[in-house]
């Protein structure tokens, strides 16, 4: 291997990790620019759609690594597992917010943010008592194709996984920016009661974000069994920290940024775990993340509101 | 078929019997009290059962040939689990000590099974200047002299094993690696635990010290779920081999990454990827080709032990296990030791029976020469390898049946 091939493949690698992360990143930025609430029960619907995912891939008859499909039967069954996940996860998300945080919505402070770590405890120990803590052997229908790009090798999962995040991503992109839905977020985030009194319902628009971000956490769940063809009961911790940084990183609230925080973190795993090794991979993601706060404090392409104090 | 309980149950009770027998027929000789801890209730019962069978057979067989003209031994069992733990506690078997300690009538013990009901046991032991040979625990700690004032107070060994220790399976299979798989350069991962750092840093001392080429080391976050950078990286250096020091929470992620990345290295771990873990989450074909190493010698395979294991299925009906092996040689040792004792005229009490089983050696058992140093670990350091193998007509998360025995691990200074 050469060292262009080399840097070639850590790219393909954090490619892969920054599109997951980016899905993940943007269910806390989508929440956190409507309601400036750290929503911390994503990190866990992200493992539960994993689960979730699972489960139906299973029920449908792929097992393990033995189970290659090919063509339509591949197509659809990854499109029921992927709506399996994001439809359970966005279902989980309209749950938490409509009867747990709603009524937490006049209250200042931490509340809702306690009870969002609170959630997601409930989701982790609910899976770890039904599912258990074993690592599962996530099923995997894909083909084993690999094209050698150089000394470099990209797979067809890797592929699919950039494909299916551009794809969430910019239909996400499209949907706040051109519908009128969207158009609705935008507004209540600037100024929630702006919006009202312009007969915006912000109960709904509230309840709109929340099933969007979870609904991508439950994709980025999918995502993360198809690309280690593993899920544990644990997964979520690690890949949620990381994806509440790349929304901090990108500037939380903004999407764009929350993608371009998420592909940055992925690139620099791969980059700090080539050059100075992969236990040092936390301190290099957190160094940059300080460093880049006390320049700029709103993140790379946040600004601060000025309707906001 | 005889189901688990049942065959536990008609070997306790067959045991009991015998025992009794024993002390009705040779009324007239001498009782020396062996007692025999492990965990008869809970998840190892099963194994327990086996376990404690084999140094059974060693006392009968002494008893009914008259190994040591005069004296008769009888064993007596100690349950060193709960129902309430469902495994081995070691509140109970403290309180076994205890009251192993206060019969004077108990010369010498074999036993525990696990590690953490040793660590239970040996300060009290050692107080009460009783001397256990352990069949099966082999964490490093209760026999290191560096923790000898946690673990034997009263300052002699007390603990002796029949086993190696955890310490012994990195350098064992850093010369595996070197003298039967040929390899010449090597790069060293652990999960950041003490088990894992601690046996990859003897692997790899060991590895150079061999003249093995250690092209680098790293550390993974058994939380972290994607190890394909560090895994490029030993993939653009192309070492010939992956020693891994861990257990299965980033191990079942490395297993199913470094097939992806590094196919063709030869990939070996200790006991910590030896199980069901790595069976069920990484899963074949992934797994396939892995070396694990285990802390004993493999001898229910050994033809040696041939005769051993007829004779235990005739006596009780169930099959042997490598415990049942060693906990048979440890109770060999406790008998050369009582009978060296007879021999030289001798009072045989705990601390002369405990200096005797220090000083016993024997030639040639089952599992080779047995002798013991200061500190009580045996010096024929004896690690086990073994390959996974795919055996679909066996379940395949069945490690009995997926990990194939293929050899010892030699102890190379």
């Amino acid at each position: 291997m050469t060292s262009t091939d080399l840097l070639l493949q850590q790219i393909i690698n954090g490619l892969s990790l920054g599109s997951m992360y980016a899905l993940l990143a943007l269910g806390f930025t989508l929440v956190y620019g409507i309601m400036e609430l750290i929503n911390f029960s994503h990190f866990n619907v992200f493992m539960v759609g994993a689960m979730v995912a699972m489960l139906v891939l299973q029920a449908m008859g792929v097992q393990g690594q033995d189970t290659i499909m090919t063509g339509l039967p591949l197509i659809g069954v990854l499109l029921v597992g992927f709506a399996a996940a994001m439809i359970v996860c966005g279902g989980i998300g309209v749950g938490i917010e409509r009867l747990l945080l709603r009524p937490l919505r006049a209250v200042k402070g931490p509340p809702a943010m306690i009870t969002t770590i609170g959630v997601s405890y409930v989701l982790f120990n609910v899976v770890l008592l039904t599912i258990g803590t074993d690592a599962k052997n996530f099923p995997n229908p894909l083909p084993p194709i690999v094209w050698h790009i150089g000394g470099a090798v990209l797979r067809l999962r890797e592929v699919l996984i950039w494909a299916i995040a551009l794809v969430l991503m910019g239909a996400l992109t499209y949907f706040v920016q051109f519908t009128k839905v969207g158009k609705a977020m935008r507004a209540t985030a600037q100024d929630p009661e702006a919006a009202r009194m312009m007969g915006v319902e912000v109960d709904r628009v509230v309840a709109t974000a929340f099933f969007l971000g979870s609904a991508l956490a439950g994709a980025s769940g999918m995502i993360f069994g198809l690309y280690y063809n593993l899920a544990k009961v644990d997964i979520g911790f690690g890949a949620g920290l990381r994806a509440f940084t790349a929304a901090v990183l990108g500037g939380i609230g903004n999407v764009p940024g929350a993608m371009l925080g998420g592909v940055i973190i992925g690139l620099i795993e791969s980059s700090s775990g080539q050059i100075v090794g992969a236990a040092w991979t936390d301190v290099v993601i957190f160094s940059l993340l300080v460093l880049v706060l006390v320049f700029r404090p709103a993140g790379l392409l946040g600004r601060i509101a000025p309707n906001k104090s | 078929m005889i189901s688990r309980r049942s065959t536990f149950k008609a070997a306790a009770g067959v045991a009991a019997a015998a025992s009794i027998g024993v002390k009705a027929a040779q009324a007239a000789d001498k009782v020396v009290k062996i007692a025999i801890d492990l965990s008869f209730t809970g998840a190892d019962a099963d194994s327990a059962a086996r376990v404690a069978n084999g140094g059974i057979l060693a006392f009968e067989e002494a008893n009914a040939n008259h190994t040591v003209p005069g004296y008769t031994f009888l064993v007596e069992k100690f349950d060193d689990a709960t129902a309430t733990a469902g495994q081995y506690d070691p509140a109970q078997a403290a309180t076994n000590a205890r009251k192993i300690v206060s019969d004077k009538g108990f010369v010498a013990a074999l036993g525990p099974q696990m590690s953490g009901a040793g660590k239970a046991m040996a300060p009290i032991l050692s107080q009460g200047d009783v001397a256990t040979i352990t069949p099966s625990s082999t964490n490093p700690d209760i026999t290191d002299p560096k923790f000898a004032a946690q673990y034997r107070p009263a300052g002699k060994a007390i603990y002796f094993r029949t086993v190696a220790t955890d310490a012994f399976q990195g350098p064992n299979m850093a010369n595996y690696m070197m003298d039967v798989l040929k390899v010449k350069s090597v790069y060293v991962l652990d999960d950041s635990g003490a088990y894992g750092v601690g046996l990859a840093d003897a692997f790899q001392a060991q590895a150079k010290k061999r003249g093995m080429n250690v092209m680098g080391r790293d550390r993974l976050d058994p939380k972290e779920a994607d190890y394909s950078a560090v895994l490029t990286k030993i993939k653009s250096l192309n070492p010939q081999a992956l020693y891994y020091g861990g257990v299965g929470q980033a191990g079942v992620k490395l297993v199913k990454q470094a097939y992806d990345i590094v196919p063709g290295l030869i990939k070996a771990g200790g006991d910590g990827i030896y199980g069901a873990d790595i069976l069920k989450g990484a899963g074949f074909p992934a797994v396939e080709g892995w070396y694990a190493t285990n802390a004993a010698p493999h001898v229910t395979e050994d033809p040696k032990t041939k005769a051993f294991g007829e004779a235990f299925y005739k006596r009780f009906g169930m099959y042997d296990e490598d415990y049942s092996v060693t906990c048979y040689v440890g109770a060999q040792v406790i008998i050369a030791a009582v009978k060296s004792l007879v021999t030289a005229g001798k009072p045989v009490t705990r601390d002369t029976v405990r200096d005797a089983i220090n000083g016993t050696k024997l030639a040639d058992s089952l599992i080779g020469p047995v002798e013991f140093d200061a500190n009580g670990d045996i010096k024929n350091k004896i690690i086990s390898v073994f390959q996974v193998k795919e055996d679909k007509t066996k379940p395949l998360d069945d490690p009995d049946s997926q990990f194939k025995y293929i050899g010892v691990a030699q102890a190379i200074a």
